[in-house]
């Protein structure tokens, strides 16, 4: 069904970047995002993609598993070269067809906005490829926990999103156990005018909701069972703690940030 | 209808490392009018395999055949629809499929997919009722307010109301109280002697298929382990017991009966009963 999304998909892996505090990888994201904007030529566009290729190999994920992720994505990357190719008039003029002019500012314009896009999303895929669910959000609510200072509910918004990224598979596989239920009852998802197949969604989304609520309600009831009463004074299983390895990778990460901003003209 | 697996082979997300193969070069041959029990531990690939049986899967490798019907990787099936008109597939927990206001409008939803007309679904209710053990004055009640048991009920009356020439029962009786079990068990049972209905079970209760199947199936990690007649594959028990199976217990005793009191006793399908009755008549 899913099988080309990539992204919020964990596979599981013992390298440094897996093995790295989620803290760590989050707040190099953070900044790597903004500095990927800071790249105007060729030596720090080559830097950056470097940098990637080599985080990237350091992870041991099959990169034809990588590239098949990007798939969902590859339309808009196609559509943004293409839109720059025909509408920057800059530079001279590399060839004409049917009167149409193409510069040469528009082919790299359209190739340097692509390349940033790569950049960004196999950096940020890599994220979650390799850290789990649960580690992303107990980094989270490490990270914005001076936010409490100012009332904000870190805990409750931390537990909020656990639970959905818990329940995210169990709700695909219902989906995929009750379209199949429906299926072998005759309702057809795939062909038929869209009228048929808007009505086809209903067997399958009040099941899905019934299902959904129960289970909401039967986990409640089982965290009350258990004690739970909200973040105050609770202790965690798995505490969150920087390691040397990831001082190295900061100063690492500083290092590439700092020769980007020397080649950068 | 027949049904033939030849050499199946299904694969999981292929080419990525959530690669897994559930079923491995699987084949074997069905005649019609026949109860199969499929057995196999958890994860044994028998959920994967009878999602082959209606078209909901079709092999990675090999070939179905169900009837005059062949799914195989390289051409699609046209009349999936039709096929799925003709295996009825009562799912593990089939009332998580319930979702219409009433129970009639439930039970029609699938003759009416598949094309049955209004009158002919009215009368196929009303025998169905009374055969899964429900009054007609369930027909126009809500399914969300019955009892787990009575959804059960109407979730396997909405396949049967398709009126269906094979069933595939993937554990009907999860969950059920022994009683509602052996109802549950002995109806099926029926319908298969009564109208020659070929019938496939998925079950983790030996003594089920002992009791019911003429023939079984075994699965391990995907692969076909052994099929046979029940009596003669429960008495391989060594063997069964390689793939963390039972035998039925009324086997087992009465293997150890014999062994402790150097008697003959044969070992055919007779149920606690009739083993009870010719223990009595040796001594």
């Amino acid at each position: 069904m899913s099988n080309s999304m990539i992204i919020g998909q964990y596979v599981p892996g013992t390298s440094l970047i897996h093995k790295l505090d989620p803290r760590t990888k989050i707040v190099i994201i953070f900044f790597y995002v903004i500095v990927v904007f800071f790249a105007n030529n060729v030596l720090s566009y080559g830097l950056l993609t470097t940098f990637v290729i080599i985080t990237i190999i350091s992870t041991f994920i099959p990169l034809r598993f990588i590239i098949k992720g990007l798939t969902p994505v590859w339309f808009l990357i196609i559509f943004t070269f293409l839109l720059h190719l025909f509408l920057t008039k800059e530079g001279p003029v590399l060839f004409e067809i049917l009167s149409i002019k193409f510069h040469l500012g528009g082919v790299i314009q359209g190739l340097v906005i692509s390349l940033r896009f790569c950049l960004l999303i196999l950096m940020t895929s890599l994220l979650t490829l390799t850290t789990t669910p649960i580690e992303i959000t107990d980094a989270i609510e490490s990270l914005l926990h001076p936010l409490k200072k100012v009332k904000f509910p870190v805990h409750e918004l931390a537990l909020m999103m656990s639970i959905s990224l818990r329940f995210i598979p169990t709700l695909m596989q219902e989906t995929d156990k009750i379209s199949k239920a429906q299926a072998s009852r005759g309702v057809d998802f795939r062909t038929g005018p869209l009228k048929e197949r808007m009505k086809a969604i209903i067997p399958l989304l009040v099941p899905l909701f019934v299902s959904a609520f129960k289970r909401a309600e039967e986990l409640a009831m089982a965290m009350e069972a258990r004690g739970y009463q909200g973040g105050e004074g609770r202790t965690k299983l798995r505490e969150l703690t920087y390691r040397k390895k990831d001082l190295f990778i900061f100063i690492l990460f500083i290092c590439v940030v700092a020769l980007l901003i020397y080649v950068r003209s | 209808m027949d049904i033939t697996f030849k050499n199946v082979s299904y694969t999981y997300q292929p080419n990525t490392p959530f690669e897994h193969n559930a079923l491995k070069n699987v084949s074997f041959h069905i005649p019609s009018g026949s109860f199969i029990a499929i057995i196999g531990h958890t994860g044994s690939g028998k959920s994967t395999l009878i999602q082959h049986l209606n078209g909901l899967l079709t092999p990675t490798k090999g070939e179905v055949k169900i009837g005059n019907y062949t799914l195989s990787s390289e051409k699609k099936l046209r009349e999936m629809k039709e096929l799925r008109s003709k295996v009825g597939v009562v799912f593990q927990y089939p009332e998580h499929q319930l979702f219409e206001e009433t129970v009639e409008k439930d039970i029609a939803f699938g003759p009416e997919n598949f094309g049955v007309p209004t009158s002919t679904i009215k009368k196929r209710i009303e025998e169905i009722m009374p055969k899964v053990g429900l009054s007609n004055d369930f027909l126009s009640r809500s399914p969300f307010e019955l009892s787990g048991g009575q959804m059960r009920r109407v979730a396997i009356a909405g396949v049967l109301a398709t009126n269906p020439s094979i069933y595939v029962l993937d554990e009907p009786t999860a969950g059920l109280d022994p009683k509602g079990q052996k109802e549950m068990m002995d109806m099926f049972y029926q319908m298969h002697q009564e109208e020659e209905i070929t019938t496939i079970l998925v079950t983790h209760s030996m003594e089920d298929a002992l009791k019911y199947a003429d023939y079984i199936i075994i699965l391990n990690q995907g692969e076909k382990y052994m099929e046979g007649k029940p009596e003669e594959v429960f008495l391989r028990e060594s063997d069964i017991q390689k793939v963390h199976l039972q035998v039925p217990e009324s086997i087992q005793f009465l293997k150890k009966y014999n062994e402790k009191f150097g008697t003959q006793l044969p070992l055919t399908r007779q149920s606690t009963k009739e083993i009870a009755a010719q223990i009595s008549r040796t001594l």
